[in-house]
């Protein structure tokens, strides 16, 4: 089955958070979502609870302040091994006895790591509360880290870095973000490298479980068709016995420096006959008050069918499949990028198109219809985001994790609809780069630094 | 959910609500799974246009589809690719609304709009608030009633079409894999070509051809429209007779050949291009969705590869640590398919040590058949991703849709509890061991072009 967009590509920023009619009064025949409760456990978790009930089901969402920004300079890829790990043994349960008892309730039970956000998820049918939440206690508290599944994760690992080198994408959103992060510890991969997988230990992974995923670093959310004061007396219960590990609650990185000049990173990979291409330069993180307006002036660049992006290369140009813009944002720094792909004989043309657009934009501003056509997409997609519990609890932990205002969702229409031409023509200036950012091409070689000559510095490297 | 490992989350919903299955007790079935609980409303218009509307009101906002009974099935050698073709140009003007319109006018209500294909169907989607809703019918209607199809626009389409393809297949090694093997395994099948085309089909389509597969496939009698979400029934019955009522019906479309014969030995192809690990599918013949063992045989493939606990992942990735990855996968379709395995080697593993233990794992099924508990753990696996299809309006249509396409009546989801709740252990093994012949399977293999010996 194929669909007509963009379905592949490039994680847009991670913050496109949405949810507004949380509070916004119930059409008479309907009862919406009623207010969410919180609660702070002595060990220093804060609880989300969130009432959805209109299927039986119940969504778990932990997140930690923890991610690849601790990973240990050389030991790359511990986070993500913990997050692998957690699922592979925990409480009187063996890895396989884990995966059977979720799997049989038909459930799902799943951890991961990212940047700066370290992730535990549980979903099950509400009869199945229960053992949901006892798996999800002991993977998030128990964890084992057998020497056998250590061993296995590392092997697999390695396999996995192995494969992802015939994976275009999958190169050329490494080697972009390694040449826009710089030294960063933003900048490597999460997964890490053969290198520093290699340099794991096991005692590595234990630690790092026991300084960073841990409550008084942790937020957790629940969804769904439950009772607030039930379910609390039960988290409470069940969470008693996690400690506190102490360790500063910080983020590891400073906000990089601006990109100064452009420059142009080529990955060779000689048997391609389409180029990916990636283009960006820093921004702001993600509770700047801007994130607004940086939105809609997204939405009229590079995210949706009209957008001048999609209108200009794939449309008028047939260039492309795909193409769109975001931002990733952090905590403590931002980014604003470009992800597209076109055949090997288009790629400049390709370049020349997508930065004359953001220049464009950037230097005349959006029309008045744009600018409302935008608000007005942000707005209307927004409740999209809230129907499934799992997607409602990712939602309010986004919320929490950055930091933003409790009524956030609440307030996102106003919030959205308040944004001035102004303000977008401010953002634009500051934030949409075509002159000083960073160019990744994923393709081959000669034929790139060819096509790229003139365009800035190119340097051309092998994949890593 | 094999097929294309690259998915969106729509799809992966679609996916997962191929089999749902009887809950362990009546008391959960009715939860959700009763059409007193998943109340649908059938309606039609005298040009043949069927209708389903689905009510929910948890959230202010509808998902609208347009669900056409064409794929790249109804197509032929020569025209291949031209029902995906199609998937882009519907977006590209119709009489009332010039090219680049109707994205234009969708955002700026709010709404978002996208499209699938497979084989057996073209799916049209919108999704925005409920203030939305006139706009899509106005929109869809036009361009069902008087699509434009205008050269210049034509000829920019298929090079986009063409940049998919690229990116889907030619630099995809499992975009490879998938059309490798299909082609492979049916020779006369109109499975045999690839969904987006083969690239020189696409820069020989004519005009002409689609003018008359549009008025053929796109004719009110060969489409549903399925309205899900926060609506006023009557309201929309009264606006889709404005809308659609005055497009002419058009002759029942012609039924597609299939002229399959029997397969009689094990097909074997590989694909050569650089990488570091051997992948390999390997499908074996199975049966069209008429065909009621199709219940039993998705049981059999979560049994086999339904998460970390199934049959494969535990042979091949946890206990024996040959593989980075192992999936099997079945979906009935209208025509008759392949069960699918997917195995993507550890760096160093050998295609051959790979098969060998998938077919180790396939004999001890036959011979034994599943046990009491993996019956029982298949069945909850599909129960409660029912359940989560039901979360958003999206899913709960394309349920809908891919229901009515498959069985001629979407109320079919409603047998199929039942059908699931029937399937024996002893079923299971049957229909393993008619599917899982060694003569009537293809292997697509994947060769390292650095590494040839490690495919062998």
């Amino acid at each position: 089955m194929i669909a007509r967009m963009r379905l592949c590509v490039a994680p847009l920023a991670a913050a496109l958070v949405t949810a507004a009619v949380l509070a916004a009064p119930a059409s008479a025949a309907t009862a919406r979502a009623a207010a969410a409760v919180r609660a702070k456990l002595p060990n220093g978790l804060t609880v989300i609870v969130q009432p959805s009930p209109r299927l039986p089901v119940v969504s778990f969402r932990l997140v930690s302040r923890a991610g690849s920004v601790q990973d240990p300079a050389g030991k790359e890829g511990l986070a993500r091994m913990t997050a692998e790990l957690l699922t592979q043994g925990a409480g009187t349960r063996t890895a396989q006895q884990v995966a059977e008892d979720i799997e049989f309730v038909g459930g799902s039970l799943e951890a991961s790591s990212r940047t700066e956000q370290f992730t535990v998820s549980c979903d099950v049918l509400k009869k199945d509360l229960a053992t949901g939440l006892g798996l999800f206690h002991d993977v998030v508290v128990k964890p084992t880290f057998s020497a056998e599944e250590f061993a296995r994760k590392q092997e697999e690992a390695l396999g996995t870095i192995a494969s992802n080198r015939s994976e275009p994408s999958v190169i050329a959103e490494q080697a972009f973000s390694s040449y826009l992060w710089g030294d960063s510890p933003l900048a490597h991969p999460a997964i890490g490298t053969e290198k520093s997988v290699k340099a794991l230990a096991r005692d590595d992974v234990a630690s790092f479980h026991r300084r960073f995923v841990a409550p008084d670093r942790s937020l957790l959310v629940i969804a769904g068709d439950v009772e607030p004061a039930a379910i609390l007396a039960q988290v409470r219960k069940a969470f008693a016995d996690w400690k506190p590990s102490g360790e500063p609650v910080r983020d590891p990185y400073a906000a990089p420096a601006p990109v100064a000049a452009r420059g142009i990173r080529v990955v060779d990979k000689p048997e391609a006959t389409q180029a990916q291409i990636r283009m960006g330069c820093i921004a702001v993180p993600r509770n700047h008050p801007d994130y607004d307006a940086i939105q809609v002036a997204n939405t009229i660049l590079g995210d949706g069918f009209t957008s001048r992006l999609v209108n200009a290369i794939r449309v008028e140009k047939g260039l492309t499949y795909s193409i769109s813009s975001g931002f990733t944002q952090h905590r403590g720094a931002g980014a604003f990028r470009v992800s597209t792909f076109t055949r090997n004989a288009k790629l400049r043309e390709c370049v020349d198109a997508t930065l004359a657009e953001i220049g464009k934009l950037a230097n005349e501003g959006p029309t008045q219809a744009e600018l409302d056509k935008a608000r007005n997409y942000l707005v209307g997609q927004y409740p999209l985001e809230l129907q499934a519990a799992s997607d409602l609890a990712a939602q309010i932990a986004t919320v929490e994790f950055y930091g933003l205002p409790q009524d956030w969702i609440a307030k996102y229409n106003d919030r959205v609809r308040a944004v001035t031409m102004a303000d977008v023509k401010r953002v634009l200036g500051a934030y949409f780069c075509s002159d000083k950012l960073r160019i990744v091409v994923v393709t081959q070689g000669d034929v790139a630094k060819q096509a790229l000559d003139g365009l800035g510095p190119v340097e051309v490297r092998p994949i890593d | 959910m094999l097929r294309r490992l690259c998915l969106a989350a729509a799809l992966l919903a679609l996916a997962s609500a191929s089999a749902f299955a009887a809950a362990p007790k009546p008391a959960a079935r009715s939860a959700a799974l009763s059409p007193e609980r998943f109340r649908v409303e059938r309606d039609s218009l005298p040009n043949g246009l069927q209708i389903l509307l689905h009510e929910d009101h948890s959230v202010p906002a509808v998902c609208f589809f347009q669900w056409f009974r064409v794929g790249s099935r109804n197509e032929r050698q020569g025209i291949t690719g031209l029902s995906h073709f199609f998937e882009h140009m519907m977006f590209n003007g119709s009489a009332n609304v010039p090219p680049k319109q109707y994205d234009v006018q969708l955002e700026s209500q709010g709404a978002y709009s996208n499209a699938f294909t497979s084989y057996d169907q073209t799916a049209y989607y919108e999704e925005g608030g409920t203030a939305s809703l006139e706009t899509m019918m106005r929109l869809d209607a036009d361009r069902m009633r008087s699509l434009s199809l205008l050269p210049d626009l034509l000829k920019s389409e298929v090079e986009v079409v063409r940049e998919e393809r690229r990116f889907r297949t030619d630099n995809s090694v499992p975009g490879m894999l998938d059309e490798a093997l299909y082609s492979a395994a049916f020779v006369a099948s109109p499975y045999h070509w690839p969904v987006v085309g083969w690239m020189k089909d696409l820069e020989r389509i004519t005009r002409d051809e689609m003018v008359e597969y549009f008025r053929t496939y796109y004719a009110p009698n060969n489409c549903t429209i399925i309205v899900s979400g926060d609506f006023d029934p009557a309201w929309v019955k009264a606006k889709l007779r404005e809308y659609f009522g005055d497009i002419p019906r058009q002759a029942p479309p012609p039924r597609p050949v299939n002229a399959e014969p029997e397969q009689r030995g094990e097909r074997r192809v590989s694909v050569h291009y650089p990488s570091e690990t051997v992948t390999f599918v390997a499908g074996y013949k199975a049966p069209a969705v008429s065909d009621p063992d199709h219940y039993a045989l998705e049981i059999l493939a979560s049994v086999l590869g339904g998460g970390e606990s199934s049959r494969l992942h535990r042979a091949l990735v946890y206990e024996q640590q040959i593989a980075l990855s192992a999936d099997a996968g079945f979906r009935a379709q209208l025509e008759p398919g392949l069960f699918e395995f997917w195995v993507e080697m550890k760096p160093g593993a050998s295609g051959a040590d790979g098969e060998k233990a998938l077919y180790a794992e396939l004999d001890r099924l036959v011979k034994d058949g599943p046990t009491e508990r993996e019956l029982q753990k298949a069945r909850n696996q599909v129960e409660s991703r029912f359940v989560y299809t039901l979360e958003t309006n999206r899913g709960a249509a394309q349920m809908l849709g891919r229901y009515e396409q498959n069985h001629g009546d979407y109320r079919a989801l409603f047998d199929a509890v039942d059908r699931y709740r029937a399937v024996t252990a002893a079923d299971v093994q049957r229909v393993a061991k008619q599917v899982f012949d060694a003569r009537r399977r293809t292997v697509a293999t994947l060769v390292p072009e650095n590494e040839t010996e490690a495919a062998r």
